[in-house]
C-alpha cells in the first residue's frame, strides 16, 4: 500500500524554556520551544530534514515528486521548492507542489504526495512568529511516500467550514494573529479535526494519535470527541518539547507516535487549518525516524530569554549601511553548485581539485574544463578565527548582532588539496581549534536585493 | 634601460580629516614633495603621473588621478590611475620607475590619495571587504581583520612562537610612530595596552591592527640627467609581483607568496640580498603581516620572526630597524598612500632627515602589499653619496 516509507526530522539545537517566557509574560504555553539560529528558517530546517532522510533511507535520484509545506514560506510569492531541489541535488524533471496558508499545509503536503506517482518527499518545515507568550517553536519533517511502505495510509477524511479569525497573518506581516475568543477557537478546532476522524471507518482501531496541538492541552479536547483515549494522544503530543513549529508540529507528533506503533497498529493524524479545515489520516504500522533521539524529540542548549529574541531577530532592528557584497543574482545561481553542496572541479591533466572550479588549475596550470567533483561533507580545520565586533562585513552585522561573534575558518579535507573559506554555525567558536573535524550544514549567508541567499557553513562533529 | 632616482618624497599628516577631500590631501603632499628636494622642484617639469588609490567611499571612482593632478595645477600632463588595494602606491611608483627607465618621461609623478574616514562605520566595513575574494572569503564574514587573523592563527599553529610577538610588533611601530608628526596614531603603547585591547579578529586585538586614515603622499622619480641637479636616491631594483586575492586559494597559509616573488626580484635587480639592507618599511597592515614579512623578505628564516623581533633586530638601534615611520600601525594606512608613503620614509632615512633616524643607512627596502596577498611589490632604493651603483 502507499504510506510513508522513511521518516526524519530535524530541529534546530536551541531551547527556549517555558518559565523564562512566563518571567517576562506572565504565562507560556509551551514547557519549552525550539528556537531556529539567526541563519535558520524554514529553508535551511527542510534541507535538514531531507538531508537526514537520504543519509539514512531514501535515495535522492529516485524522488519523482517535492511537496513542500510552511506557513513560513521563504517569499509571499515566489516558489520554495526549486531551491530545495537545487539544495538537495534533486532531478530536474521532479514535480512540485507547495503548501502554505495554514496549519493544515502539512497534511495538504503529504496527500498530494500520496495521490502522486513514484517517490515523493514530503517536506513540513515551520517556525512561525508571534509574541513569544502565544508561544514559538520550530522544526521540520521530512517523509519518504512510496508504493509498498512501511506504513501504508488506507483512509484520508476532511471535514471544511468556515471559521474566521482563529491564526491568521496579514499580507505583507511576520506575526501570527488571532481574535482571542477561546470558547469559539476551541470549538473549531474540535469540529475540524473530530469532524475529519469522524470520517474514518473503524476509528475506534487507532492506537495511537497525533493531533492538531497549539498547545498541550488541546489533543485531550479533541480526543474527547472521539472514541480515543487519552493514552493514545501521548506519543503523538510533542508541543511541549518544540514549542508552536506551525504546520510542522502534528507529524513531528506523528513522526514519535510511528515509533511507538507496531505493525498491527493503526495510528491516526488530526490537522487543522485556521479558515476553516481539519484533515485526517490513518496509518498502519510503525517506523522508526531518523533524527529522533531513541525516539524522542531530540534536547537542546538551553538560551536565555532576552538571547532567544536577539537570535529571533526581535531586538533587531537597525538598518545596516553600506549594502552587502556585491554578488550579482545571475552569478550566484551558476554558483549553487558551489554554494549548495560543495562542487569543486578535478583537473583533467593533473587530477588536482580546485574549488571554485573555475579558472586555469591551480597546480599545472591547465586551462582544460575541469570535471565536476563533489567535496565530501566532512572537512578539516586549517586556520581559524572568531570575528568580533568591528570585524565584520556590513553583511554580517545584523547577524552577528543576534547571534553574537562567529568563528570563519579555512577548511580542508582529507587527502584533497582544495580548500574552502567558511564560516562556523551552532557551535561555541573560541572552542574550535586547526585539525578538528566539521560538517557542513546549509545555512542562511546574506540578504541582497530582498533575495535571502543560502550556502554551506560548518558544524563541528564533536 | 637607463635608471631612475628619487629626488623629492613627501606626504601629507596621515590621520582623520573628515572636512579634506582627496584632492586637498594630495595637495599637501605634492607641495611638500616639490619643496623636499635640494632646492624647489619645478612642477611644469613632470611629464607624467601615476597615482594609487582604492577609491574608498565611491566619492569619485572614475578618473580620481586626472582630477588630482589637475588641481594641483599639472594642466594636461597624462595621469593613470592605478588600482591594486593597498598596494596601490607601490604599483604607482613602479610605473613611475618603468616611465623613466624607458625613456618615455624624465620626471614622473608618483604617489596615491585615500579618504577613508568620512562614512559610517559599516560603509568603511563595506570598503575594507572588497579587495578579498568577494564571491567566497568575505561571503563567509570575513574583512581582512578575519584574513590575517587565520594567518595568524595557522602560523602559530605551526611555529612555536609566543602570540605576544603580535604586542611586540605593536610596542615598537607605536615608538617609532610617536616621534613622526605625520603619524595617523602618534603615541607610544606598553605591552599591557596592546595585549589587552579588545578583540576584532582572534588572535588579532585593536592594537593589532592598523588605524583607517585618510591621507596622501607623492614621490618624484627622475632620470639621471635631472638627478644631478639634485641629491638623490638611485631606485636599485623594484620587484613586484601577484597571488590568489583569496587566502584559500593558497598553497600556504603562513606566508604571502607574492611577497617572497617580489622580494626575489627586488633583489636580483638590485644585485643585493636581505643581508645588505639597513632600514626598511614593511606591510604591517596587521601585526601578524610584519611577522611574515621578515620571513617573506629573507630577514630569517620561516619560523623566526619572533627571534628577530625579541632580540630587538628590528628596533632603529638594531641592526636592521623596521618601520622607523611607525609603520601602517601607528603612522596610518591611508590605502592608496601607503606605498608611496613607504618611500617618503626611506628617502628621508637615506638623507639622513627621518624623525628617528637609523645611523648613515645605505638601502632601504620597502614592502607594499595588496590585500592579503594579492599583489605585492618590493622596491630598494640606495644612496648615492656613497658607494654607487652595485
Amino acid at each position: 500500500m502507499r504510506g510513508i516509507d522513511a521518516a526524519a526530522v530535524s530541529l534546530p539545537q536551541y531551547r527556549l524554556a517555558g518559565e523564562a517566557v512566563e518571567e517576562a509574560w506572565g504565562r507560556s504555553p509551551h514547557r519549552e520551544m525550539v528556537v531556529p539560529g539567526a541563519d535558520e528558517d524554514a529553508f535551511t530546517m527542510a534541507i535538514a530534514a531531507a538531508e537526514q532522510l537520504f543519509e539514512t533511507s531514501a535515495e535522492r535520484e529516485a524522488i519523482e515528486h517535492v511537496a513542500l509545506a510552511s506557513t513560513t514560506p521563504l517569499l509571499d510569492e515566489g516558489l520554495f521548492a526549486p531551491r530545495l531541489g537545487r539544495a538537495l541535488g534533486l532531478g530536474r524533471n521532479v514535480e512540485t507542489s507547495e503548501h502554505t496558508g495554514s496549519t493544515l499545509a502539512g497534511a495538504e503536503a503529504l496527500s498530494r504526495a500520496i495521490d502522486a506517482d513514484g517517490s515523493a518527499l514530503v517536506v513540513i518545515s515551520d517556525c512561525p512568529a508571534g509574541d513569544p507568550a502565544d508561544g514559538w517553536g520550530a522544526g521540520a519533517v521530512a517523509f519518504l511516500v512510496a508504493d509498498d511502505a512501511a506504513v501504508g495510509v488506507p483512509e484520508r477524511a476532511w471535514h471544511t467550514d468556515e471559521y474566521p479569525g482563529l491564526r491568521y497573518r496579514e499580507r505583507g506581516s511576520e506575526e501570527v494573529k488571532s481574535i482571542g475568543v477561546t470558547t469559539y477557537e476551541r470549538d473549531a478546532i474540535r469540529e475540524c479535526v473530530a469532524g475529519a476522524a469522524a470520517g474514518i471507518d473503524d476509528i475506534e482501531r487507532v492506537a495511537h494519535a497525533a493531533l492538531h496541538q497549539p498547545d498541550a492541552r488541546m489533543p485531550s479536547r479533541i480526543a474527547g470527541d472521539l472514541p480515543i483515549d487519552d493514552e493514545a494522544i501521548e506519543r503523538g503530543t510533542v508541543v511541549d518539547r518544540v514549542g508552536d513549529a506551525g504546520a510542522a508540529t502534528v507529524f513531528l507528533g506523528l513522526a514519535r507516535a510511528l515509533g511507538g506503533a507496531d505493525a498491527n497498529d493503526r495510528t491516526l493524524v488530526g490537522a487543522f487549518g485556521s479558515g476553516g479545515a481539519g484533515a485526517a489520516f490513518v496509518l498502519d504500522g510503525g517506523l522508526d525516524t531518523a533524527g529522533l533521539a531513541d525516539g524522542e524529540i531530540p534536547s537542546g542548549e538551553r538560551i536565555s530569554y532576552t538571547n532567544a529574541l536577539r537570535k529571533r531577530g526581535v531586538l533587531d532592528e537597525e538598518e545596516v549601511a553600506g549594502g552587502g557584497a556585491r554578488v550579482s543574482l545571475p552569478t550566484w545561481r551558476e554558483s549553487l553548485g558551489q554554494r549548495y553542496r560543495l562542487r569543486a572541479g578535478r583537473c583533467p591533466d593533473c587530477e588536482t581539485v580546485a574549488f571554485p572550479p573555475e579558472g586555469a588549475c591551480p597546480n599545472c596550470g591547465s586551462r582544460a574544463a575541469f570535471e565536476p567533483y563533489d567535496l565530501p561533507n566532512v572537512g578539516i580545520v586549517k586556520a581559524r578565527t572568531v570575528v568580533g565586533q568591528g570585524g565584520a562585513p556590513p553583511e554580517f552585522a545584523a547577524q552577528q548582532r543576534r547571534d553574537g561573534a562567529y568563528g570563519v575558518v579555512v577548511v580542508g579535507f582529507e587527502e584533497i588539496d582544495a580548500t574552502l573559506p567558511a564560516q562556523l554555525t551552532d557551535c561555541d567558536p573560541e572552542s574550535v581549534a586547526i585539525g578538528d573535524k566539521l560538517r557542513a550544514v546549509v545555512r542562511r549567508i546574506y540578504e541582497q536585493e530582498g533575495i535571502a541567499r543560502y550556502g554551506v557553513k560548518f558544524v563541528p562533529t564533536e | 634601460m637607463r635608471d631612475a632616482y628619487v629626488v623629492g618624497a613627501a606626504q601629507s599628516p596621515f590621520g582623520s580629516f573628515p572636512d579634506a577631500t582627496y584632492r586637498s590631501l594630495f595637495e599637501t603632499a605634492f607641495e611638500r614633495a616639490l619643496d623636499s628636494t635640494s632646492g624647489r622642484f619645478d612642477p611644469d617639469r613632470i611629464d607624467e603621473a601615476f597615482l594609487g588609490t582604492l577609491g574608498v567611499g565611491g566619492r569619485q571612482i572614475g578618473l580620481s588621478a586626472p582630477a588630482v593632478t589637475e588641481h594641483v595645477g599639472l594642466h594636461t600632463t597624462p595621469t593613470t590611475r592605478v588600482e591594486n588595494a593597498c598596494a596601490a602606491g607601490g604599483y604607482a611608483f613602479r610605473s613611475a620607475v618603468t616611465a623613466v627607465q624607458s625613456g618615455r618621461a624624465d620626471v614622473a609623478l608618483a604617489g596615491g590619495y585615500e579618504v577613508m574616514t568620512d562614512t559610517s562605520a559599516d560603509q568603511t566595513r563595506w570598503w575594507l571587504g572588497v579587495s578579498g575574494d568577494t564571491e567566497y572569503e568575505r561571503l563567509s564574514g570575513t574583512t581582512f581583520a578575519g584574513v590575517y587573523a587565520q594567518m595568524a592563527n595557522a602560523y602559530f599553529h605551526e611555529y612555536d612562537t609566543d602570540p605576544d610577538a603580535l604586542a611586540r610588533v605593536a610596542v615598537k611601530n607605536h615608538a617609532n610612530g610617536a616621534e613622526n608628526p605625520n603619524a595617523h596614531l602618534g603615541f607610544a603603547c606598553s605591552m599591557d595596552d596592546a595585549t589587552n585591547a579588545p578583540p576584532v579578529a582572534e588572535p588579532l586585538n585593536r592594537y593589532h591592527c592598523c588605524p583607517i586614515s585618510d591621507g596622501a603622499s607623492a614621490v618624484l622619480v627622475v632620470s639621471e640627467d635631472v638627478a644631478e641637479e639634485f641629491a638623490p636616491v638611485r631606485v636599485a631594483g623594484v620587484g613586484a609581483a601577484s597571488g590568489r586575492v583569496g587566502l584559500f586559494e593558497r598553497d600556504t597559509l603562513t606566508s604571502i607568496p607574492a611577497s617572497a616573488a617580489a622580494a626575489e626580484r627586488a633583489y636580483e635587480r638590485a644585485g643585493i640580498g636581505p643581508g645588505d639592507v639597513d632600514v626598511a618599511e614593511v606591510h604591517d597592515c596587521f601585526a601578524i603581516a610584519e611577522l611574515l614579512a621578515y620571513e617573506d623578505l629573507g630577514f630569517c628564516e620561516r619560523g623566526e620572526a619572533g627571534i628577530l623581533l625579541d632580540d630587538g633586530r628590528t628596533d632603529p638601534d638594531g641592526e636592521l630597524p623596521v618601520n622607523t615611520s611607525g609603520g601602517l600601525k601607528s603612522k596610518g594606512h591611508p590605502i592608496g598612500a601607503t606605498g608611496t608613503g613607504q618611500l617618503v620614509e626611506l628617502f628621508e632615512q637615506l638623507q639622513g632627515t627621518a624623525h628617528v633616524q637609523v645611523d648613515s643607512p645605505e638601502i632601504g627596502l620597502a614592502h607594499n602589499v595588496g590585500g592579503s596577498g594579492g599583489g605585492a611589490t618590493v622596491t630598494v632604493l640606495e644612496r648615492t653619496d656613497v658607494g654607487g651603483a652595485r
